[in-house]
């Protein structure tokens, strides 16, 4: 062989390799640097103090005890205006230069125009904010942003900042990769954000994060099968027990499925609609739904939570109420079987009914009147109760900012941090940067003229907003995906599978979680 | 008079070490590989290297920090009752996966190497499911089976075949033998195409002197094809029995190891226990015995490949 072409060839073999590694030809998001870099100044951690509102926020406060959805009407436009740049001025100076580095979960393809507008309004706005702030972002999606995430912190690559969906967080706070703020940094106080909202945020008494937006769930029914099947389409199930009966009655009369039971394994859908239930008999995996939770004693087998499983064993086992393929489906199937007028009810976002009107809009002849007839009859209501309490999944997000010690470049600019905390989670921000799919976590953002428009344009948003009120959070230990999504779950299966009985699977399953808890709880 | 020193006792002049080098062909055989070697120790033996290292460790969710433990991860995995099952799954999976895609493949294979109408078009059909991405076939699988709106349940219902819908994925006995019809439906083109190469190897002259001699179609097989493609037969049961033992994607998407765990076989186990259960000490020890178990089944497979390279030499 020529020794000159021996040499072309390895050339081109190590630049190709070079390529490789440095990801040129790999996939992945490609960070957007939105302002010419600026050095970021050394600056001293700021004295947390509480910035002062704007005076037209001082005014009545939210009383949560109120809260419903006629309360929710009532205070929505009722702060005519905000100005974002004065509230964040007052936190962090507009000419301040620095660095951020931000990963969120973006709008996706599917996502409505709106989303996607309002996702670059944002952005746009950010910059003509802090013009001097350099700002890296990465979009991802929920799919594949955990993992990178942990992937990132372990190598010391994590983003400054990232907004997390809000169980997540705690797993970072316990290996010590987030660092803790106090909301008085960012021009808030505990008033300003729901109980449950912070409790998501908090590791061993510190705060780690700021919460961004929540949503919970709502019961979704079609007021037409309830007419077919001899119910009142004005009366939805106000307990577990009725949405037991509802379904077999349904189910009944109709040959539709009742309710839209989810069990599917390794999948977050089966614990949103499960612990309600549980916290609903007084259960839980722990204590997760009193006011203090302390984490430190297994609830899952109490009373409460044999209870629990047998409602959903009622259903599928003796009442054969709910869809056969329950034990696989996820929620999308049951948003299908809903909107080919196969199910009486279930459990979703108000995201849901904007779903059926896209499809609605798209079907032709005889299918589009159908789906026309189920949308003239929908109907949304509040979770039922149970013995204990009603309560819903708090969902949503959470920003936090990283460590110094796992943040890409080793040092965090806390002063671009604290700008855009207080921009993100502004009443504006907070309302805007999640318009279709969740509500604002700043409680302040329910009284602005965008709520009020929000509630104009998202048909039962009331509904699900004001199921905010019995949001519970999931555990906030490092180990609730586990617990969630793999622990609950084949407790479920094994008790609807009867491959042990109700109290063996929780019994199981308790067991599983001491284990899993090690020294931790009793 | 002085002869003159013949030409043959001078010197030779020196070769450069470099030019020298080049000349070694292994020298040079090693050069061509050495960029992907490189490219393998970075992507493939260094995090093979840790993920063994960290088999020894614990990894408890709350600390950022991990904790030497020896074996301990190996003795309680073997120890626990789900890997155990998980074990039962994986060669009640593994097994009829592989023996199924043969009992597929290697009849279309002998159909398809007789001279038929068509056969180059239904060559290329019976390769449609290999060329099919695997994801995008479990979610259509997951339609067909659907207990609620499957296909396959309509139309057994509609015919009164059954007069309920038959739970396909979502009852724990029927749910492997239904994800294995889909790794063989996908599979067996595989076994058909090593088949049909194999076929060609077959000399045609003692397939007609077996014939002459009243041999029949079963007997020829047996007694002249066979033999030739009994190595073709056992590389391409290993290879597929290695790919089918550490599948993940067809029981991930369709079942989530469910229901009831009944489908969980060692990858969903192993991804679960990492990424849901944050336990990276023990899902390493899960990986390292897996790849153990792996390693043995690759080391036969090279074995017999270089048997059968050293025989054809």
């Amino acid at each position: 062989m020529r020794r000159r072409t021996f040499l072309s060839f390895t050339a081109l073999s190590a630049a190709s390799l070079l390529a490789t590694a440095c990801g040129i030809a790999g996939t992945g998001p490609t960070p957007t640097v939105e302002n010419v870099p600026t050095p970021s100044p050394t600056m001293p951690p700021p004295t947390p103090q509480r910035t002062p509102q704007p005076t037209e926020l001082v005014q009545e406060p939210i009383d949560l005890s109120k809260w419903n959805p006629d309360y929710v009407r009532e205070i929505a436009g009722t702060l005519p205006t905000f100005d974002t740049k004065a509230f964040v001025s007052n936190v962090v100076p507009l000419t301040t230069t620095g660095e951020l580095y931000y990963w969120y979960i973006g709008p996706a393809e599917p996502d409505p125009q709106i989303t996607k507008d309002l996702d670059k309004q944002f952005w746009e706005t950010w910059s003509s904010t802090y013009p001097n702030i350099r700002t890296e972002k990465q979009s991802l999606t929920y799919a594949d942003m955990l993992d990178k995430i942990r992937t990132a912190a372990t190598g010391r690559a994590a983003p400054m900042v990232a907004t997390m969906p809000i169980m997540w967080g705690v797993e970072f706070a316990a290996k010590g990769h987030l660092a803790e703020v106090q909301l008085e940094e960012f021009g808030f106080s505990e008033s300003d954000f729901w109980p449950g909202a912070l409790k998501s945020c908090k590791w061993q008494g510190k705060l780690y994060g700021v919460p961004t937006n929540n949503e919970c769930m709502a019961l979704i029914y079609n007021k037409q099968l309830f007419r077919d099947a001899g119910l009142d389409p004005d009366q939805p199930p106000q307990t577990w027990e009725e949405v037991v009966t509802f379904s077999k009655q349904i189910k009944e009369a109709t040959g539709k499925y009742g309710y839209g039971l989810v069990a599917r394994l390794n999948h977050g859908n089966t614990p949103f609609r499960f612990m309600p239930v549980v916290w609903a008999y007084g259960s839980g995996a722990f204590d997760e739904a009193e006011d203090n939770p302390t984490y430190d004693k297994v609830l899952i087998n109490n009373e409460g939570g044999l209870a629990a499983l047998e409602v959903y064993y009622n259903m599928f086992v003796r009442d054969q109420s709910v869809p056969s393929a329950a034990l696989t489906n996820t929620n999308a199937e049951n948003t299908d079987l809903f909107f080919a007028g196969q199910l009486g009810m279930y459990i979703g976002h108000p995201s849901e009914y904007a779903v059926m009107v896209d499809r609605a809009q798209k079907a032709t002849g005889a299918d589009r009147e159908r789906a026309q007839q189920l949308l003239d009859n929908i109907g949304y209501a509040l979770l039922p109760e149970g013995p204990v309490r009603r309560a819903a999944v708090f969902g949503g997000s959470n920003i936090h900012i990283f460590a110094d010690r796992v943040a890409r470049g080793g040092k965090v600019d806390r002063q671009a941090a604290r700008a855009f905390i207080a921009f993100r989670c502004s009443s504006e921000w907070s309302i805007k940067a999640i318009w279709t799919t969740s509500n604002p976590g700043n409680l302040q953002a329910f009284r602005t003229t965008w709520m009020k428009e929000r509630l104009e344009q998202i048909k039962f948003l009331e509904v699900t907003t004001a199921m905010l009120k019995y949001g519970v959070p999931f555990p906030v230990v490092p180990e609730s995906t586990q617990i969630m999504n793999i622990i609950i779950p084949e407790m479920i299966h094994n008790a609807l599978t009867r491959k042990m009985t109700i109290k063996e699977a929780a019994d199981d399953a308790a067991e599983k979680i001491r284990v899993l808890m090690g020294q931790r709880v009793s | 008079m002085r002869a003159s020193a013949p030409l043959t006792e001078s010197k030779a002049p020196s070769i450069p070490l470099l030019q020298r080098a080049f000349q070694n062909h292994s020298f040079v055989a090693l050069l061509y590989i050495l960029p992907s070697l490189i490219l393998l120790v970075f992507v493939v033996g260094y995090p093979i290297f840790y993920t063994i290292l960290l088999s020894f460790y614990s990894t408890p969710a709350i600390s950022p920090d991990r904790y030497w433990v020896g074996l301990s991860n190996y003795t309680d995995l073997l120890r626990s009752r789900t890997f155990w099952e998980a074990t039962k799954n994986t060669l009640y999976w593994t097994i009829p996966s592989t023996f199924g895609a043969f009992l597929l493949g290697v009849p279309a294979a002998l159909a398809l190497n007789q001279t038929l109408l068509g056969r180059s078009l239904l060559r290329s059909v019976f390769l449609i499911p290999w060329v099919i991405s695997t994801v995008a076939a479990a979610y259509v699988w997951r339609w067909l089976y659907h207990s609620d709106f499957g296909l396959i349940n309509g139309y057994l219902m509609a015919w009164g075949v059954s007069q309920r819908p038959l739970l396909f994925l979502d009852s724990t006995d029927l749910v492997i033998p239904s994800l294995v019809l889909v790794n063989v439906w996908k599979t067996f083109p595989f076994v058909m195409v090593m088949t049909l190469a194999g076929l060609q190897a077959v000399p045609s002259e003692l397939l007609e002197a077996a014939s002459i001699d009243g041999a029949g179609t079963v007997r020829r097989f047996f007694a002249v094809t066979l033999p030739y493609l009994r190595n073709v037969f056992l590389i391409t049961f290993l290879l597929l029995f290695i790919s089918n033992l550490e599948h993940f994607t067809i029981p991930w998407l369709m079942t989530g190891g469910g229901p009831a765990r009944s489908s969980q076989i060692w990858v969903i186990d192993i991804y679960t226990t990492a990424f849901r259960g944050l336990a990276f000490g023990l899902a390493s020890a899960y990986s390292t015995l897996v790849f153990g178990i792996v390693l043995l089944f690759a080391i036969l497979y090279v074995r017999l490949l270089t048997r059968r390279e050293g025989v054809e030499g």
